[in-house]
């Protein structure tokens, strides 16, 4: 065989090979197709995981559950299955969350439970009205709170406190308190919402490095750096729950923790927590 | 009626008239003529019918009529120059696919592109196709013109030639360069920023050059539209202009050199008659182009297909946060590390504009009219130094050379990175068992009890981490560490991970930790 007509026959067994590849890969281009959808829709969860934490959770909460008397949950059945409705949205829920957190709220839909920040109740997050984020940023995060559909129990509206309020005032006396009972408004105030740094439980007891908060707030008031006006270790948890700037400890930020609770806790109740979180040593 | 209908003559009149419309198509070639051709039997008329063609038609009237037999050994060229424009016409075919899928917008480009590869069939296989295109063009100029070099063949009648080449691969660099930053992800948007903060160290005209390429001080909509419409108009104009240039000298002036042992004459003269011998485009060459192409077609469709080459694709460009590895494109390493030697100006501009000066002025400045590897040692030295220069200096390129990083940051950058992946990404998600992971106490073996089959690959990363920590020790990096690594559930289908390190600096304890989420279906296997 000459060298033209060797060349004319491999090049054919090439030129099947290559077309033979192709039609074996398009075979499986729809389910290709459908596996990178997926894995587009699995990044944009995680980057709205991310930017959730950054830039949501502080007032709905890491798991998004919510503050109790400031923000909404979102973490929530009924934000799910009712919001749209009660407030007569038409379009879709992601759509909701995209407006909302685009633009904010200048007030709140639920002054009484939930007023917010006052005004504008929670501010605008996309750049083009001067907020901190890109639009497929704030469609991340929608996707991360959408993921929350098929998981998310109804919260519980707390109701309003039984007494007169407790007041920002640390020296004052309080009533015997009951550890049982604090413990579990641990959980109705929502504290774990922001509370958590253990895959296992809220953030007060004991961990590899340091002690529970029993014994944290016992030390803390004597250490150089201290700057609030507590003077034993129950004025140090009452002065940190009601007037939670005073003292900041280093590595967290200024007005993390909602200013509301000298507002919204009875004498007891505050009783209650502190006694609870003296035990957790 | 029937009787006056002749056979015969119907079959004469009906073969004519084929004949004469094939020989229309073909540019000259007869039925027979193509068959001769096809069985490499010699030209059933005269004048030749195969050299008409190249005179009739514009395709092959561009193409030379024959090559001489010396010039088309495989060893001598390496059939470099054509794999470069088989990669040129690659890119023009898929490029102008892939237009139709994408915008020129930085709010649109990159959801562009995830649209391309998740919604359109053969999307991604056209991005694969494309990139990997590029990468073999720039490869395949820079190797062309090596190759040139070490022959001697830019001297003499071909030093204008040359110097269109040298023109080439700087175009093709740039076209390459230029594409980078249509993604619109974190690695187009970062190199291209370190690409173009370049142009700002030029003297005199720096802030002005840099204005006018990126449209705005930092890169944004306009710099995106100006990096688009360079390379889907301006460089690909220039480049077939130039290409034209370059292949006319070789194909209708000089021809492709012959092996240098005939030019110098040191070959014999049989040698050297065979080599003159004549071989003609119809059908030899034409043949070969075509095997070529066949073989080129199938080893990148193989490349994107079987051995799963993919053209990468990042997180969406984000201006506010640079990623800790920033580069450049490969290519563009070598000046990397350049600028790591010494001042912007001197090394960013002042010697690279040297560089492509002494490229330009090779045919002028060497002299020496041998061509054989032999006959100039001083040539082949400085062309061989030079390739290791650019190695050498590639490597300082990197980011891994000569940029001191944090230890616990470096450590969690390893173990998973802003962008790609890394160890941790690529356990397997049910084994993400959430748990506190304590370096150098929780146990290497065995770490999920709860899983029937264990982790193994979680251990692996967990392990690889702990090394990492205990390496850093020892080198006195973090003393007193206590590193962890903990994993949440976080939502359904979705872990938090994050890795902690708190160690002791200066009396005082500091803490790195970073949160990466992995959701079940993030396809990082």
């Amino acid at each position: 065989m000459s060298r033209v007509s060797i060349q004319i026959f491999l090049g054919s067994l090439m030129i099947l090979a290559t077309t033979l590849v192709m039609v074996f890969y398009g075979l499986n281009e729809e389910q290709r197709m459908e596996d990178t959808r997926k894995a587009v829709q699995a990044r944009s969860i995680e980057e709205g995981a991310a930017l959730f934490e950054q830039q949501c959770s502080r007032c709905h909460g890491t798991q998004g559950t919510g503050i109790p008397g400031l923000c909404p949950p979102l973490n929530d059945r009924y934000f799910f299955d009712q919001r749209l409705t009660d407030i007569g949205w038409s379009s879709t829920l992601e759509d909701y969350i995209v407006s909302t957190a685009s633009s904010g709220r200048l007030t709140s839909t639920r002054p009484e439970t939930y007023p917010g920040q006052g005004i504008p109740a929670m501010p605008s997050f996309s750049d083009q009205f001067g907020g901190p984020l890109r639009v497929d940023q704030i469609r991340n995060i929608a996707a991360f709170i959408l993921n929350w559909e098929s998981t998310a129990e109804l919260v519980e509206v707390p109701s309003a406190p039984s007494g007169p309020p407790v007041g920002a005032d640390i020296s004052k006396e309080l009533p015997a308190g009951d550890p049982a009972n604090g413990e579990a408004l641990t959980l109705s105030l929502g504290c774990q919402a922001c509370h958590v740094t253990t895959p296992t439980g809220p953030a007060w007891p004991p961990t590899a490095d340091q002690p529970g908060i029993g014994e944290r707030a016992a030390t803390r008031i004597d250490q150089a750096d201290y700057t609030g006006n507590a003077v034993n270790p129950e004025q140090y948890l009452f002065e940190s729950i009601v007037q939670p700037n005073a003292y900041l400890v280093s590595g967290y930020a200024e007005g993390l923790m909602p200013g509301n609770y000298a507002d919204t806790l009875t004498d007891q109740d505050m009783a209650d927590l502190i006694a609870y979180l003296l035990t957790v040593k | 009626m029937i009787k006056s209908l002749n056979m015969q003559d119907l079959r004469q009149k009906l073969s004519g008239a084929i004949d004469n419309r094939v020989r229309i198509i073909t540019a000259g070639m007869s039925v027979d003529e193509i068959r001769a051709v096809l069985r490499g039997d010699p030209p059933t008329e005269r004048p030749n019918p195969r050299y008409k063609v190249h005179t009739t038609s514009f395709i092959f009237h561009i193409r030379p009529r024959y090559y001489e037999a010396g010039s088309t050994v495989f060893t001598h060229t390496f059939r470099l120059g054509f794999f470069t424009s088989f990669f040129f016409f690659l890119e023009l075919f898929t490029g102008l696919i892939l237009m139709i899928y994408y915008t020129p917008s930085p709010e649109r480009a990159y959801t562009s592109i995830l649209n391309l590869i998740s919604a359109v069939p053969f999307g991604q296989l056209l991005r694969d196709l494309h990139r990997l295109g590029a990468e073999g063009m720039v490869i395949f100029t820079a190797l062309h013109m090596l190759r040139t070099f070490l022959t001697g063949s830019y001297k003499k009648d071909r030093t204008f030639t040359w110097l269109t080449g040298v023109v080439l691969l700087g175009i093709t660099m740039f076209l390459s360069f230029s594409g980078y930053l249509l993604p619109w992800d974190q690695l187009a948007y970062w190199a291209v920023t370190v690409g173009t903060s370049m142009a700002e160290a030029a003297p005199l005209v720096g802030n002005q050059l840099n204005l006018l390429l990126r449209g705005a001080p930092d890169i944004a909509a306009d710099g995106l539209l100006r990096f688009y419409l360079i390379h889907v108009v301006l460089l690909p104009l220039a480049a077939v202009l130039v290409i034209s240039i370059h292949y006319y000298k070789v194909s209708r002036e000089h021809g492709i050199s012959l092996p240098a042992s005939i030019d110098d004459g040191d070959a014999s003269p049989e040698v050297t008659r065979a080599a003159k011998q004549r071989i003609d485009f119809i059908p030899d060459l034409l043949t070969h182009e075509v095997f070529l192409v066949s073989v080129g077609l199938l080893i990148l469709i193989l490349s994107v297909t079987v051995f799963g080459y993919h053209a990468p694709l990042e997180s969406v460009a984000n201006p506010q946060s640079t990623p800790l590895d920033t580069e450049a494109p490969w290519y563009f390493w070598w000046l990397q590390g350049m600028l790591k030697l010494g001042d912007k100006t001197l090394m960013g501009i002042i010697i690279p504009t040297i560089i492509v000066l002494l490229l330009v002025g090779v045919p002028y400045i060497d002299r020496n009219p041998y061509r054989s590897l032999y006959r100039r040692p001083f040539a082949v030295g400085i062309g061989i130094f030079s390739v290791l220069a650019l190695v050498v200096l590639s490597y300082m390129g990197t980011p891994q050379y000569g940029i001191e990083t944090d230890a616990a940051t470096r450590i969690v950058q390893d173990l998973a990175p802003e962008e790609g992946t890394g160890p941790l990404h690529t356990v397997p998600f049910d084994q993400l068992q959430p748990g506190v992971y304590v370096v150098n106490e929780s146990p290497t073996q065995g770490l999920c009890p709860g899983l029937d089959f264990g982790c193994p690959e979680l251990e692996k990363a967990f392990n690889l981490y702990s090394q990492w920590i205990n390496t850093a020790v020892e080198q006195g990096k973090l003393p007193d560490v206590e590193a962890v690594l903990v994993i949440d559930a976080w939502q359904k289908d979705l872990v938090k991970v994050t890795p902690r390190i708190v160690w002791s600096d200066a009396g005082q304890r500091k803490t790195y930790e970073k949160n990466v989420y992995l959701h079940r279906e993030r396809g990082s296997e």
